[in-house]
Formats: structure tokens, C-alpha cells, sequence
């Protein structure tokens, strides 16, 4: 019943919006030809003595395009952070049936039961072992744990928790070159993944045997205001769930594995009782074309079932969140929107309705009823520009801010992702131009009547 | 709905100020109506006779509380859930250090007050009675520290996980389902919002080992109705595959999308696995992901986690105790900048945008009839009565838009659509509460105030002899 009533509702709707901005883009055009038209100095000087209900209506337009920008800045952070994941040509690999880390289990890889041809689609990197020039498969081997962290210990008992990311690895050189993961300070860890360290809360005498661990940029940003500080340098203790760990060091910005801290996967293992099992292996190829034909035989193989995928489709599935996001933002977007349109409605009747004798006395000047549309049309567009100019402006003012998310593809799992807010064209673009859908839509009514106003009575 | 509204008012700082601010114009408007019927009339004439305007500004002003009424009824519940309650304290058991908590079976049998069965039902008496639990570590009689803490045979609930599809290797919104394995007798009572589930139901889940009960979402979405069977492929499980026959349907709300199964079902799978193989499952002793525990109060909540944290029979793996609203407050602990910017920054800029379209229309309103005011002013109208009538205008526009509009959100989302469907965590939907009218009226009535403020001063400093000599 509710449906029956709403469509022509909005079918009506949809055609006023649709109407309106074909006037406006009419009445724009119009004002950059060289024809006799109501010159654009008379809206502006409008606006300017009217200045403070021209203020007050951009002013709106203001905040519905700031907030949008902000909105849809954070999404793009999001994409960003998720895209930047991706390597072309890396497949990942996790346990049949999971679509998620955090519950995928699998056995040790072993490359050499791989079909041949498999085999030789994954890239090598060459390494001196020994003295010896050796070959190996650039593949990373990776057990990844969600932690329970305690951020502080609440007075009343109560403790506050975030959930950290760790990913043990078996070879950090090969998984830094397979995820293009590179430090900004500090080194990898050890080959044990442990360092005897002075005791913080003992004597200067004692030692003990803490994790070391590789900072991503965010988390690091993150654990280093846990503690007070600006950030973590390498050789800080931090306590990451049951470890007392040593950063080692600290990674240059890499999309999702910014919010992660990496260690040495035997240790991981062990703490978090993994036995010998991993959540994950990702092998690199040359091209995604490859990797899709290699993730297509990996998940046909005898001997253990795997359910493989390119990191580039894999991190797309993670951008369902996304999407839902951007989905609820343009549905906000266009509510507010709604709002901002009835303002500068409001604005346009009672600037048409004050003006009824300068809109006589340009009719008898000999203007006609379309150029007189098109006048009224370009000053509401004016005060959706102008607002809509401050409102990127003010949206500007959060590009590069840090916040948290969770990057999910809406089947359970997900990633919990440090992001810093973009605004750029791709982001104030669109909100710059519902800001004048906005004004085209708001002013279309308005100018309709100022274009039916009679000459004679509207100077009686 | 009363006992909602009621509990709302306690415990909701938000929706007292709504109550108080609603109440005030209503109070304040039925007695200016009631005392000073002539204004008021004039009021609504005033209304009445520019139409257009006054329905835009109303309009302006339903969308936009509509809007946050719509933003706020998410935020208010997410704020309710992670609340700690002062009755009806429910304490969570998971694994200690990871995600996802992965607990033996043994764990079920330390923590439960009743005694459980190996195969997972609860032990009976010979006269039906649920017969007492000699190992359960919060009996006074087992922990001398544990006295006063008093948990019934009510008090307990354990959740297992069993996640899987319709369709063999195929993952989709429409094949995929998560299961609750639980005991039937813990679902009504420590299930919130399962309370009117009907006693028939739960004998049903008890009687037929392999049912089910799917939320209307759930049902929908495998196509499926009462008394249908289907299987499901393990996702989490590896090569433990169940068939199930849904016995019914969960209330709608927010278990639209959830599904609950009988947890000695699941361990009978899980044994029978065992006899097959000649092994354990490797998930055998990973089986239990929660356990609910509902004590008395905080106090009883902090020796409980005192107790099981660093009790020797609880440590592989060791556990940690925290509150429900501390639980799930660590699982949206990812949304909190989200939420906080629709809080603080979405939320008050939608407010202001609001003030900004009444502060519009109604100085354009008094714009336009200062020669009215002037003719008042001489009839022997006080500027505080011109004050007033240009507040009352506003304030009216505001207060019956907002309540429209808080009154709309609640019939469409609710008896239409099923509620808010936006998913956050593991909330798929969000009913936007009676409270919503206080918030409304509120919302409406402050805006409207806040934005008239200016306008009506300057309608109240009107001067009679500039007017009028403009006039001549």
C-alpha cells in the first residue's frame, strides 16, 4: 500500500529534479552566450544587499556539502587503504570454504606437491645461502591471529578492548618483497623472534625474553597513544595481548598491513596455540591473468583443498563495507539535500516576491519570461556555489585525518583498518555538484513564478 | 511499550532532556492556548496566510528530524547495548587473548550450574527436575569464594558456532547461515527479546534433535518455511555436514538473520565424527565460542571474574570475564570513529542546518510584515506579545513537524520495512523506539526556538514611527 502511494511520488519527484537541472544547465549556458539576457551583475548585486539571507541559506548548503565531503572521504580512505592491499599477481590462499583469515586453517604448503606448471608460475627470488647462490619461491607463509588487547584497566574493574591483528611469517624478507612491504625505521626481527630485553618492572640486573615484532604505521600510531607517546621508534616495549614485545622496527604506509603487527610465526604459533598450523600462504605471479590460472589449479588439488583467489578480487570482496557505506552516505546525502532544497525555496519565493516590481520593470524593458527564469535560476545556483565552495573548503580542513574501520565483505570476518580521510576531486566533486542539483532544484519553482508574473500588476 | 518508554527515561540522559524539553512545550503551549486564545489563533492565521512558506519550513524541518531521528535511533541502541545495566547483569566467558574464543566441551560442564550429559542435554532428575552440577566452579560448596554469587539453573546459556552453506563450495548472501548450537531450555530467558517465544517451541527444539529455528530473514533468503528440511555444508566445521528441519520461526527484530540449532545435535556430529575417522575433529576441543552467566550486579560480576580468571581448572585456555555491554563494546570498538562522527559531527550539523532554514523563513516572515507589527504595536500590543506570537509561530511549526516526523520514522521503519536496515557488527536491523516522538517534538521545538530567537527580537524592536514613516 505504502509502495502504491510512494512511486508516483517519487516518479514526480524524480521529474522535477530532472526538469531542474535542464533548466539550470539551460540557464547556465545562456549566461556565457553573447545574447541579450538580465545581466548576471543584477543577481550578484542582489545577493550582495541581501546578504544576509544569502548567508544564511549558503550557509546550509555549507554544511550538507561539508558533511558529505567528510563522509564520502572517509569511504575513500577505505577503498584506498584496501586497494593499496592488493598486489597484481599475488594469490592468496586460505583453507577450503574460508573467506576470511581469522577462520582459515591449513597445513604447511608444500610447493613441490604443486602440479609443475604451478610451480613455474610462481615468481623466485634469488638469495646467497651458504655462500651459495639459491633459488627460492616467493612465497609468504602466514598464521594471523586476532588479539584481545586490554587498551587500560577501568577503576571499576571494567577494561577497555580493541582487537589487534597479528600476523606471524616464516621469512620476512620474502614476505616483505611478496606484499611490496618495506620499513620506514628499525629492522626485522631475529631469527629466534625473540630478544632478552631488561626487565621494565624488575631490577636493572634482570632480563627477560620478549617477542619482537614489526610495527604497520597505524598501529603503531595507535599503541604509541595508548602509552602517551607521539610514536613508537624502534627498541620501545609495548604490550600486545599476553606479550611483552619489542618493536624492531616500524613499516613504511601499506594499506591494510598498516593496522597489523607482524612476528615470527613459530612464536605466534606457539603463544596463541596454533600448533603448526597457518591461516595463510600468499605466492606471487607474474600478472593477475596468471594468478587467476594459478588460484583456479590450487583449488582443484588432490591433496588438500584450498580455496584460492587474486589478492586483487580478494580485497575488492573486502570492499563490500565500503559500498554499504557509500550506499548509506548518498541516502543521507540526498535526505539533507532535501532539507536544503525547501531552505533555498524558502529564499527564492521571498526574494521573487520582494522583487515583483524589478521583475515588472525588466519584462517591460523587453526581457522575456525565459530570460527571467533563467535569472533566478542562476542566483539560487549562486548560493548553492558559494555554499558549496565554504562547504569543500570546511571538508578540506579533514583531509588526512587517521580513523578506524572495519573493511568487511559483509559474510562474517573482515579487517580492522587504520585509514587517513581523502578529499580530493574525486571526493569534492560529486558534493559540489548535488550542492548545485541542489540550488538548480530549490530555484526551478521559485523562477517558474517569477517567469509567470504579469508586468502591470506586479508594478501595481 | 510503556515498560520501554519507562525504562528509557531511567536510564536514557538523551531521551530525559527530550522528555523534559516535550513536556515543557506542551505544557507551555496548552496553557498560552488555553489562557490566551486570541493569540494563539492569530498564530495560526499568521500560519495560514503565507501557506507556501509555512509548508516548506515544515516540510524542511520533517525531513531533517526524520533524518536523525532515523541516525539516532542506531546510535541510541549501539549506547543502550554497551550500557551496563544494573539489573539483569549478563556476564561473558570467552577465550582470553583471541578472536575467535575457542573453548573445550569440558568448559560447559565447569560453568553450567545443571548437570550436562556427554551428549549435551542437560541431566533431569527422576521427577523431571534439572539435577544440580557437583563441578560447577561457582557453587559455594565447590569455592567457598564463590558464596553469594547464587546462579540458577536459568542463569546459564553456552553458544557454539556452526557456520555453513546451502550449497556445496558455493558462499553467497543467500546460501550462507550461522547456527547458535545452544541447550533448548537456556534460549528463553537469557536470549534477549526471546522471552515470548512460546513454551511449545522449546519442547519441539528438544524433541526433534535435528531442528532448528530460523529468523524471517534467514527463512527467506534460503527460501524456505516451517517444517522443510535442508543441509548445510560446514564452513567451519570441515566435513561435519548437517541436515536440519526448522521447527519455527524467531521473532522478527534482530534475529531476522540468525538461526539456532540444538548443541547436542552438534556434539553428536561431532562424536560421530570421532567414530568415523578414528580422530578427533581438529575443531573437537575448540567447540564452545561463549558462555553467559547472569549474576545479581557489578559487585557479584567482579568476584565472578576474580574466581574464573585465575582458577586452576581454567587454563588451557585461559579465559577473561567481561560484562555483555563491555563485549560488545570491544566488537564495535572498530565503528567508534564512525559512530562519533555521526554523533558529534553529523548529527549536530544536521541540528544546525535546521535553526538555519526556520532562522531563514521566519526573519523573512518578519521581514515582510513590519508594517503588521507596527499596526499591532499601535493597537496597544506590548513588543513582548509581538516577541511572543513570532516564537509561538515558530515554536508550533516546530513541535508538530518534529512530532510528524518522529511519528512517520516509527510507522514506516517499523511497521513497514521491518526496522532500520543498516548492518553494524552483528546488528542487521535497528527499531526505532516510542521514545522517538519525545526526541521529535524536542528536536523540532529547539531548532524552532534557537532559530526565531533573532528574528523575534528584532520583531519586538520594531519601530512604529520609522514603519510608518516609510509607509507615508
Amino acid at each position: 500500500m505504502l509502495f502504491y502511494i510512494l512511486i508516483p511520488l517519487f516518479v514526480a519527484l524524480a521529474l522535477l529534479v530532472v526538469v531542474s537541472i535542464g533548466t539550470a544547465f539551460t540557464a547556465v549556458a545562456f549566461s556565457f552566450m553573447p545574447f541579450h539576457k538580465v545581466p548576471l551583475r543584477y543577481n550578484l548585486r542582489n545577493l550582495q544587499v541581501r546578504w544576509k539571507t544569502t548567508l544564511v541559506t549558503a550557509l546550509a548548503f555549507t554544511l550538507v556539502t561539508a558533511l558529505l565531503v567528510i563522509m564520502l572521504a572517509f569511504v575513500r580512505g577505505m577503498d584506498r587503504v584496501t586497494q593499496s592491499s592488493a598486489i597484481p599477481g599475488n594469490v592468496i590462499v586460505l583453507a577450503d570454504g574460508a573467506t576470511d583469515e581469522t577462520f582459515s586453517n591449513i597445513a604447511n604448503p608444500s610447493v613441490q606437491l604443486f602440479p609443475d606448471d604451478v610451480q613455474k608460475s610462481i615468481q623466485k627470488i634469488t638469495r646467497t645461502q651458504g655462500g651459495k647462490k639459491v633459488r627460492e619461491f616467493l612465497l609468504s607463509r602466514e598464521v594471523y591471529v586476532l588479539v584481545s588487547h586490554i587498551v587500560k584497566q577501568h577503576d571499576d574493574g571494567g577494561r577497555k578492548r580493541r582487537f589487534i591483528q597479528m600476523r606471524g611469517i616464516s621469512d620476512p624478507e620474502i614476505s616483505s618483497q611478496v606484499h611490496e612491504v618495506s620499513l620506514a625505521s628499525g629492522s626485522w626481527w631475529s631469527a629466534s623472534g625473540v630478544r632478552s630485553v631488561p626487565d621494565p618492572a624488575g631490577s636493572s640486573d634482570a632480563k627477560i625474553e620478549v617477542l619482537e615484532v614489526v610495527l604497520g604505521d597505524g598501529i603503531a600510531r595507535i599503541l604509541a597513544s595508548d602509552l602517551g607517546k607521539k610514536e613508537l621508534a624502534p627498541g620501545d616495549i609495548v604490550q600486545i595481548g599476553p606479550n611483552t614485545c619489542v618493536v624492531a622496527g616500524v613499516m613504511n604506509p601499506k594499506g591494510s598491513y598498516g593496522s597489523e603487527v607482524w612476528g615470527r610465526d613459530t612464536q605466534i604459533q606457539q603463544i596463541f596455540n596454533r600448533g603448526n598450523r597457518f591461516s595463510s600462504f600468499v605466492l606471487r605471479t607474474a600478472d593477475d591473468e596468471t594468478g587467476a590460472e594459478v588460484a583456479a589449479k590450487l583449488k582443484k588439488l588432490a591433496s588438500e583443498k584450498y580455496n584460492a583467489s587474486t589478492e586483487t578480487e580478494y580485497y575488492k570482496r573486502l570492499e563490500g563495507s565500503s559500498s554499504v557505506f557509500r550506499v548509506a552516505i548518498w541516502f543521507l546525502g540526498a535526505v539533507m539535500a532535501v532539507g536544503g532544497v525547501l531552505g533555498v525555496t524558502n529564499t527564492m519565493f521571498a526574494a521573487i516576491s520582494q522583487r515583483a516590481k524589478d521583475i515588472g520593470v525588466l519584462r517591460l524593458l523587453g526581457y522575456t519570461r525565459f530570460q527571467i527564469l533563467c535569472s533566478f535560476l542562476m542566483e539560487s545556483i549562486l548560493i548553492a556555489l558559494i555554499g558549496g565552495i565554504l562547504g569543500c573548503a570546511v571538508g578540506y580542513l579533514f583531509n588526512g585525518m587517521t580513523a578506524t574501520s572495519i573493511a568487511s565483505g559483509g559474510q562474517g570476518g573482515g579487517k580492522s583498518v587504520v585509514l587517513q580521510l581523502v578529499v580530493d576531486l574525486a571526493v569534492m566533486g560529486p558534493a559540489l555538484l548535488l550542492a548545485l542539483v541542489m540550488g538548480a532544484v530549490g530555484g526551478f519553482i521559485p523562477s517558474i513564478n517569477a517567469m509567470r508574473l504579469r508586468p502591470l500588476e506586479s508594478l501595481r | 511499550m510503556f515498560d520501554t518508554i519507562l525504562r528509557e527515561l531511567q536510564t536514557n540522559f538523551i531521551t530525559q532532556v527530550a522528555f523534559v524539553i516535550s513536556l515543557a512545550v506542551l505544557g507551555i503551549g496548552i496553557t498560552y492556548a488555553a489562557l490566551k486564545p486570541r493569540m494563539f489563533l492569530l498564530m495560526v492565521k499568521n500560519l495560514r496566510r503565507n501557506l507556501v512558506r509555512t509548508t516548506l519550513t515544515f516540510l524542511a524541518t520533517a525531513v531533517l528530524v526524520f533524518m536523525i531521528v532515523m541516525i539516532w535511533t542506531v546510535i541510541n541502541f549501539i549506547e543502550d547495548t554497551t550500557r551496563d545495566k544494573a539489573a539483569d547483569f549478563k556476564v561473558i566467558i570467552t577465550e582470553r587473548w583471541t578472536i575467535p574464543s575457542q573453548m573445550p566441551p569440558s568448559y560447559a560442564n565447569i560453568f553450567s550450574p545443571v548437570a550436562i550429559n556427554p551428549d549435551g542435554t542437560y541431566r533431569t532428575n527422576p521427577d523431571g527436575s534439572l539435577q544440580k552440577n557437583p563441578s560447577f566452579i561457582l557453587d559455594p560448596e565447590n569455592n567457598p569464594d564463590a558464596k553469594g554469587i547464587d546462579i540458577g539453573s536459568k542463569d546459564f546459556m553456552l553458544w557454539c558456532f556452526y557456520g555453513g552453506s546451502t550449497e556445496k563450495g558455493k558462499f553467497s548472501r543467500e546460501s550462507i547461515v550461522f547456527f547458535f548450537a545452544m541447550i533448548p531450555d537456556q534460549i528463553k530467558g537469557m536470549m534477549a527479546e526471546l522471552d515470548t517465544l512460546p513454551d511449545e517451541l522449546i519442547d519441539k527444539m528438544k524433541k526433534t534433535p535435528d531442528g532448528c529455528l530460523l529468523g524471517k530473514e534467514k527463512l527467506e533468503s534460503l527460501n524456505l518455511k516451517v517444517g522443510d528440511s535442508f543441509r548445510v555444508y560446514s564452513l567451519n566445521y570441515k566435513d561435519v555436514d548437517l541436515s536440519f528441519t526448522v521447527v519455527g520461526k524467531l521473532p522478527e527484530g534482530r534475529y531476522n538473520t540468525s538461526a539456532i540449532m540444538n548443541y547436542s545435535y552438534f556434539n553428536n556430529a561431532l562424536d560421530q565424527y570421532y567414530q568415523t575417522n578414528k580422530r578427533y575433529h581438529p575443531m573437537h576441543d575448540k567447540r564452545i565460542n561463549l558462555i553467559w552467566l547472569r549474576v545479581r550486579d557489578k559487585d557479584t560480576f567482579a568476584k565472578v571474574g576474580q574466581i574464573l580468571e585465575n582458577h586452576p581448572q581454567v587454563k588451557t585456555p585461559t579465559v577473561k570475564v567481561e560484562s555483555e555491554s563491555s563485549g560488545i563494546g570491544a566488537f564495535l570498538d572498530a565503528y567508534k570513529d564512525i559512530l562519533n562522527g555521526v554523533k558529534y559531527l553529523l548529527v549536530p550539523a544536521v541540528l544546525i542546518s535546521m535553526a538555519l532554514v526556520i532562522a531563514n523563513a521566519i526573519s523573512i516572515s518578519v521581514r515582510e510584515r513590519r508594517t503588521e507589527m507596527a499596526v499591532l504595536k499601535v493597537l496597544g500590543y506590548r513588543p513582548g506579545q509581538i516577541m511572543n506570537l513570532v516564537l509561538g509561530e515558530s515554536l508550533l511549526v516546530g513541535a508538530v513537524s518534529g512530532f510528524l516526523a518522529s511519528l512517520a520514522a516509527i510507522v514506516i521503519f517499523n511497521v513497514f520495512l521491518g526496522g532500520i536496515q543498516f548492518q553494524i557488527a552483528f546488528f542487521p536491523a535497528f527499531t526505532v523506539p516510542p521514545t522517538a516522538l519525545f526526541w521529535g517534538i524536542a528536536m523540532g521545538s529547539a531548532t524552532a526556538f534557537l532559530g526565531s530567537i533573532v528574528p523575534s527580537l528584532t520583531a519586538r524592536s520594531v519601530k512604529v514611527s520609522e514603519v510608518f514613516s516609510k509607509v507615508a
